[in-house]
């Protein structure tokens, strides 16, 4: 799963045993306060504020992020998403597998420049001419950052574990699955035999780890590599340190094969709150903020020494339906709508949605309306539905469908189902994701002017109703990867879980014959023209079912500090984005900015002015407070 | 808390002088009520500060009662919204417009029906909680007493927000659910009132009369102690109204409420996400958290002055 298609900032998607999200900290600030207790916290606060002041006085500035304490560059970047784990066998989210990209090499991996595949660990890679035995000759030069070689029995002992132990294949296991046998014949060959072809073999987005850490580990499903700091890694960085929703340390690895980052260290800094990120990046405690909202980066982008990036993502927004939760052993579960499994009553909803109207008001814009599962970045196997293909907006065609389909108004106006009540859908949503409270309102008012009721469930926690099949449609999204076989691969047949009690990797349970023979057809399909037209037609036959409806591809909108960051690499590069790149291409290549920038000293110079101001008010409001102290007592007396 | 401005238990003398000898004692009571609530309101008016606060409490009431006519449902509608997003304050939108291009003048008013209603309904519920635990509690007294106020006790040491939260998030989410929240976690402090004041008027000797008379245990919690803790239980209920307003804005910014519904702690929270704080949008917070500091004050200085009217003793500063 890894970077091929991570679950995005909010933890989407219902795959994988960690896939929900955990349950973000809430801003517990509490607006109630007997007003009493008001002076005395601003007492206190004068008293902490006069404290800091004298800390930070002219003499004794502050220290700048971008040039910490001792000289150190440090790269802070505000990240809100809660880590499920460390471990490159079962971490499938977007921050956590962001961090592994930066502290393990992969065999290959993917150009900034156009998604070609370039060399990783691998320097180069051939096949057999019946193409099921790949050979892929192994860099010398790169180390652990103990000091150990990196070696083609690292790459062997990592590809052997996830076949052999299920709890190792929990996030990446679909790569192995048709692997027959890996070996490393010398420390700089590594060779992959295959069952059947596998059009993914320059494309394995599995991070190699040291196997002389990685083999005293007992239980691969629930060692989650946070404990030992700093974490043996070969990346561009190594992970010094690891705070749950509080902070990712990590130091720059010097002896990096490709070159050393200019930067000393880089954290992950946590804001739950999207407003704090960006007061931090305004005040430049974070060099880095992403995921912005339409009117921050509006405002952003007026405010100088701050860059906006506003480019196209490589994520889709869609509404996914439940077809109807099942096992791979056939038993049913959950309880989902059963008018849902009505194709023309999903098509009709489709119609009811208008996507167009979804891109302007709730993305403003800083995205493309929905037509295929691909994002157009990846124009290769990007896909559009031809006109008359095309499930677009049309309210009237909608409801003349649903009449059609036997769901028609009762008196009241509501559509009534074949058990004679009206239907009403409840609609999964992620609390934190402010889009899909807004979508959910126009979905509110769309489809009620249809006849049918939605409820907006709105959890912190999708992960428990959607793995049990408890929901009729939910809010889902994932990144796509340049290669796209992961994405595609979540809604076969095979990624359904075992039995009811298992978590498999689908997304949300859908199991079409036609879809799978296609994904089975393009996996094994080497000519790119041939594989590319495969992938099209998956997405087509998707659409058709109308399971998926993708209603947007909402853009990467991030913002950071020109006098921290001087310049820093986006994937692709012409226009892409920089959090959450397939690679390390943006923490590996930032520049920091000149150690002394005039707009430091222009800073530091407000903040003195600021500082003597609010010691000034404060010393007032102190010397007013034991006036009236003063007065009040002499009252009392 | 003393007093005899409502109706008094039979023990008490009559207030009023009884005029001739005619009138049935249904009337006598009921003019005797009309009496003590003339007198009640003359002594109100005396409080500026009271009177400043009910006026803003009407205000606000018939604002929320009448925004249906005034605004009308259509003011919450995204897909009909009349404004381009964030549009600044101007002469057509006197508050600007939120994300949706919704109007926010319309939304502050049609959000004040939320808010006063769970507001009202919760400090009901919480009160009605608190009343029945300590009167039982004060009355009964014994083992019954010692569960019911450890309990109680239990309560009011919990932080009421913490516990609100967490029964709000195992709860769905719902406008029931936030009224539920607010009211079984913040009833403690009346229960604790209400017992001292049911102690004090058991401790009379009419009571110990009305026993030997054969009062039963309903019969002077009813008819007795209810009375006479009343007063106390209506000024309880004032203030709590002000809280719970409060509480149910803090948790619709949490993002506990309902989120399909238009209130005020829900327009502060969907300020919030929109990114407002940062973006110096003004015209998205400021009318909210004004409108919710205004009507919680209101409820306070009502539920001050009520309190000073009906127990003197408590000598607050007009």
């Amino acid at each position: 799963m890894d970077t091929r298609a991570q679950q995005d900032q909010y933890g989407r998607g219902g795959p994988g045993p960690r896939a929900g999200r955990t349950r973000a900290p809430r801003l517990t600030r509490r607006l109630t306060r007997p007003l009493r207790s008001l002076r005395l916290t601003v007492a206190a606060g004068a008293a902490a504020l006069a404290l800091t002041a004298g800390l930070a006085t002219p003499l004794n500035p502050a220290p700048q992020q971008a040039r910490a304490d001792d000289g150190k560059k440090v790269l802070t970047v505000a990240v809100a998403q809660s880590m499920d784990s460390l471990s490159p066998f079962l971490a499938v989210r977007l921050v956590s597998t962001s961090v592994l990209r930066l502290t393990y090499e992969y065999l290959t991996g993917y150009s900034a420049k156009d998604n070609s595949a370039v060399p990783g660990l691998a320097t180069e890679w051939t096949a057999s001419d019946d193409k099921l035995t790949w050979t892929y000759t192994i860099r010398s030069d790169a180390k652990w950052s103990d000091g150990k070689p990196v070696t083609a029995e690292d790459a062997a002992w990592t590809f052997n574990k996830m076949m052999t132990d299920a709890g190792a294949a929990t996030a990446n296991g679909s790569f192995v699955g048709n692997f027959r046998e890996v070996t490393a014949p010398s420390p700089t060959k590594l060779v992959i035999e295959l069952k059947k072809p596998q059009a993914t073999m320059a494309a394995l987005d599995v991070p190699i780890v040291p196997k002389h850490v990685w083999e005293k580990v007992g239980d691969f499903s629930k060692f989650n590599n946070d404990k030992d700091f700093p974490i043996v890694g070969d990346g561009p960085f190594v992970l010094t340190g690891y705070k749950a929703d509080s902070y990712v340390r990590l130091k720059a690895n010097k002896s990096f094969w490709r070159g050393a980052p200019k930067f000393d260290e880089l954290v992950f800094k946590y804001y739950k709150d999207g407003d704090a990120a960006v007061a931090a990046l305004q005040k430049g405690e974070v060099s880095f903020v992403y995921n912005l909202t339409p009117a921050q980066s509006a405002a952003l982008k007026k405010q100088e020494n701050i860059k906006v990036n506003d480019a196209p993502g490589r994520r889709f927004y869609a509404l996914a339906t439940n077809p109807g939760a099942r096992s791979k052993d056939g038993q049913e579960f959950g309880d989902g709508d059963p008018s849902l499994l009505d194709e023309r009553v999903r098509h009709a909803l489709f119609m009811a949605v208008d996507r167009k109207t979804i891109v302007d008001k709730v993305f403003q814009g800083h995205a493309v309306e929905g037509k295929g599962y691909i994002p157009p970045r990846f124009d290769t196997y990007h896909w559009e539905p031809s006109g008359d293909q095309e499930l677009s907006y049309d309210p009237a065609a909608a409801a003349k469908l649903l009449d059609e389909a036997g769901y028609r108004k009762n008196a009241a106006g509501k559509r009534v189902g074949k058990d004679g009540r009206p239907l009403n859908y409840r609609v999964l949503c992620h609390a934190t994701d402010p889009n899909d409270k807004a979508v959910g309102k126009y979905l509110e008012e769309w489809w009620g002017d249809l006849g049918i009721g939605i409820t907006l469930d709105c959890l912190d926690n999708v992960t428990d109703p959607w793995l049990a099949g408890e929901y009729d449609l939910a809010f889902d999204g994932w990144s796509v990867n340049p290669d796209p076989d992961f994405v595609l691969s979540i809604h076969t047949c095979a990624a359904l879980p075992a039995t009811p009690k298992d978590t498999g990797a689908t997304d949300n349970f859908i199991c079409d014959e036609k879809y799978d023979g296609l994904y089975d057809r393009q996996l094994a399909e080497y000519d790119p023209a041939k594989r590319a037209d495969l992938v099209k037609q998956m997405q087509s036959r998707l659409y058709d079912t109308g399971y998926m409806n993708v209603m947007a591809y909402p853009n990467a909108v991030e913002a950071y500090r020109t006098d921290q960051i001087a310049s820093i690499t986006t994937m692709p590069e012409a226009a892409g984005n920089i959090f959450g790149q397939d690679g390390y291409w943006s923490w590996w290549s930032a520049q920091p900015a000149g150690s002394d920038g005039s707009s430091g000293s222009g800073g530091s110079t407000g903040v003195v002015v600021g500082i003597v101001a609010g010691v000034v008010v404060l010393a007032g409001a102190a010397g007013l407070l034991a006036l009236r102290r003063r007065s009040t007592a002499d009252d009392r007396e | 808390m003393t007093t005899d401005t409502t109706a008094a238990g039979p023990a008490e003398p009559p207030e009023t002088p009884v005029r001739g000898g005619t009138k049935s004692p249904r009337a006598l009571a009921w003019e005797r009520r009309r009496h003590s609530a003339a007198r009640f309101w003359r002594q109100y008016r005396t409080h500026r500060a009271g009177v400043v606060g009910l006026a803003a409490l009407v205000l606000f009431a018939l604002l929320a009662l009448t925004a249906p006519l005034t605004v009308g449902a259509d003011v919450q509608s995204v897909t009909d919204a009349p404004g381009g997003p964030m549009e600044e304050p101007s002469g057509e939108f006197w508050l600007g417009t939120d994300q949706f291009g919704r109007d926010l003048f319309g939304l502050v008013l049609w959000g004040s029906r939320v808010s006063l209603l769970v507001g009202l309904l919760a400090a009901v519920l919480s009160v009605l909680i608190g009343a029945l635990v300590g009167i039982t509690a004060g009355h009964f007294r014994g083992w019954y007493a010692t569960v019911v106020m450890r309990v109680t006790d239990w309560f009011l040491v919990m932080p009421t927000l913490v516990l609100a939260i967490a029964l709000a998030t195992v709860m769905s989410r719902s406008l029931l659910t936030i009224i539920v929240a607010i009211g079984v976690t913040s009833w403690p402090t009346t229960a604790r009132l209400v017992r001292a004041q049911t102690l004090a008027v058991e401790s009379r000797p009419y009571i110990e009369r009305a026993r030997a008379l054969g009062g039963g245990h309903g019969h002077v919690m009813t008819r007795h102690v209810l009375p006479n803790v009343m007063p106390l239980v209506l000024a309880q209920t004032t203030l709590m109204i002000s809280s719970s307003i409060l509480s149910e804005a803090t948790l619709a910014f949490l993002g506990l409420g309902d989120p399909t519904l238009v209130s005020w702690g829900g327009l502060l929270q969907d300020a919030r996400e929109a990114g407002a704080v940062s973006s110096g949008n003004w015209w998205y917070l400021v009318p909210p958290g004004i409108a919710i500091a205004v009507v919680a004050l209101a409820f306070t200085l009502c539920g001050r002055a009520v309190e000073s009217v009906l127990n003197p003793r408590l000598g607050v500063a007009r």
